[in-house]
């Protein structure tokens, strides 16, 4: 029996310059970080980057130059602030942002996971949206009742890429307690799915509890153990989001060389995924922001 | 303004007075001024209010609100995580949820707003975080509300540069047009509460603030107020019992501050 798993590089050897990947999550939760940083390390060019919400995963992949198009609702850094490296490489015309509401994408990714040639919804009417993409999602009108709705057209991604809470090697995997994002969409709509895990089980913890299992193994192609894998960002209900980590990312930013030393020696500059979370405070920073689980 | 209270707490007792027992309600990100409003309602008249933080965490009763309003950090004493894909979108398109409050960078008379870009949107001057569900969910939602806590003519224009999300479109009855439910209720600034002309659905004061003039709401707003007949209101000032459950029970961190920068 074949063992999908592989470790953070091999698996981020798998993704080629060109494609448009997915990154799970939302916002300040459940990002696959150690994928992202990995991916940022291996300097892989000309991604088109899906992410629903987010922030931080926008923030390194843009900062490393592997992204050519954004593809977003909302990219920032919430009540930290606006997200710098992102805005600036807008700004300067560097990186393309293609921006969709947020049901609009779900739609057109829903829409590919279903290979239907669209889903249909109210959202976007009267507003600018619709006309920055008019070829994806298109303003409709049903032909009996005559009610005006959205086509969003599909939305084809190469890689998908979640973090979770545990895996087997078979890729059969469990999202614990709940999955809450949009993760799920994601996987459906993608050709191929990565997923980290904060711990592989065996394949009979799954058998045992054949309810709590969130993607069969069939779905997943690549899985990848990497605990604390989507620091600095949650992993509910074990971690909370290191709020220091966005806290001094953000005013970094106010200085090109302390941004630099900062890329340096806190995101890309660590060779392992241990030595990330040691340049960042290591057990001092992850006790602080585990969560009690009783 | 009174010694006694901020302006931040103005702002939440005046949104929190509007929600009652049938508000079914969630938040979206940067969203400080609404949660509080949501939590201070529930503690005081509307026990049955229904919110989501950050539209997962239904009934959640955070001991204080974090950083991020779209975070797992907002979820404490939550009886149920709702899954965003198919929980969250259906309960708002068939409008189990009824109530949203947004903001951004521009807004204009009809309650529009552009949180998307300053200028241009293929070259912008300011590239803004995005609408986020803006569009989606100011399509979906009846009852909306707005807020601002930069009233000044910048944020409070005749053109927006972009529309990210629909208050009452071109005005008049352009939501019914679209097939759209409802609309703007009113918009709660730092100077002024809007409400909306039932027939043009255009921003007019409902109540100015204390201390605030007509004159000076006309002058911090980028788009013509009709001339108002008479004497003015003026927004009901928090009690100290609002004040206390706010700044004790509801966001004892003040992270609500995080909007007033």
């Amino acid at each position: 029996m074949d063992s999908k798993l592989r470790s953070l590089e091999e698996a981020a050897e798998t993704v080629a310059d060109g494609s448009t990947i997915a990154i799970g999550g939302l916002s300040m939760n459940a990002a696959p970080m150690a994928f992202v940083r990995a991916l940022a390390r291996r300097k892989v060019k000309d991604l088109t980057l899906v992410a629903i919400v987010h922030g931080m995963p926008i923030e390194w992949l843009v900062a490393a130059g592997c992204v050519r198009t954004v593809v977003s609702g909302l990219v920032s850094l919430e009540g930290f602030g606006l997200a710098p490296r992102f805005r600036a490489a807008v700004q300067a015309g560097q990186v393309e942002i293609e921006e969709y509401s947020e049901h609009t994408l779900i739609c057109r990714l829903q829409a590919a996971a279903y290979r239907i040639p669209y889903m249909p919804t109210k959202a976007g009417l009267g507003t600018d949206m619709l006309a920055l993409h008019p070829d994806t999602t298109r303003e409709q009108h049903d032909a009996l009742s005559g009610e005006p709705y959205v086509a969003c057209t599909p939305l084809p991604v190469d890689v998908a890429i979640v973090h979770a809470e545990a895996a087997d090697t078979r890729g059969n995997v469990r999202v614990d307690p709940k999955l809450v994002w949009m993760d799920s969409e994601l996987v459906k709509a993608a050709a191929r799915t990565i997923v980290t895990v904060e711990r592989i089980v065996p394949e009979a913890s799954f058998r045992a509890e054949p309810h709590r299992t969130t993607y069969p193994r069939f779905t997943v192609d690549t899985v990848v153990e990497a605990p604390w894998g989507a620091y600095p960002t949650s992993c509910f209900p074990r971690y909370g989001y290191d709020g220091d980590f966005f806290r001094e990312y953000v005013a970094a930013h106010t200085d090109p060389a302390a941004a630099q030393a900062f890329w340096d020696d806190r995101i890309a500059g660590p060779e392992t995924h241990a030595a990330f979370l040691d340049a960042n405070g290591g057990p001092r920073t992850l006790l602080s922001i585990a969560r009690r689980t009783t | 303004m009174s010694e006694r209270y901020t302006i931040d707490e103005l702002m939440v007792t005046t949104l929190a007075r509007e929600f009652t027992n049938d508000t079914r309600a969630f938040n979206g990100a940067v969203s400080f001024v609404p949660v509080c409003a949501y939590l201070l309602a529930r503690r005081t008249h509307a026990p049955d209010l229904v919110w989501a933080a950050s539209s997962i965490a239904i009934d959640a009763d955070p001991k204080s609100i974090p950083e991020s309003t779209l975070s797992d950090g907002l979820w404490d004493g939550a009886s149920m995580l709702a899954n965003s894909a198919y929980d969250f979108w259906a309960y708002a398109q068939n409008r189990r949820y009824n109530t949203f409050a947004f903001r951004g960078a521009q807004m204009d008379a009809c309650g529009n707003v552009n949180n998307t870009v300053i200028g241009p949107y293929e070259s912008p001057k300011v590239r803004l975080p995005g609408g986020g569900g803006m569009a989606d969910l100011s399509c979906m939602i009846p009852l909306i509300y707005l807020w601002s806590t930069t009233h000044d003519p910048r944020t409070f224009v005749e053109r927006l540069d972009f529309r990210s999300g629909i208050g009452w479109g071109d005005g008049g009855d352009h939501r019914e047009r679209l097939g759209l439910p409802g609309g703007p209720q009113l918009c709660v600034t730092n100077l002024c509460v809007f409400e909306f002309h039932p027939d043009t659905k255009r921003m007019q004061i409902r109540s100015l603030h204390p201390g605030v003039t007509a004159e000076q709401v006309i002058e911090s707003t980028g788009f013509a107020l009709p001339a108002s007949d008479g004497d003015v209101p003026v927004t009901g000032e928090p009690t100290d019992e609002e004040l206390r459950i706010l700044r004790e029970e509801v966001d004892p961190t003040g992270a609500r501050l995080r909007e007033f920068r």
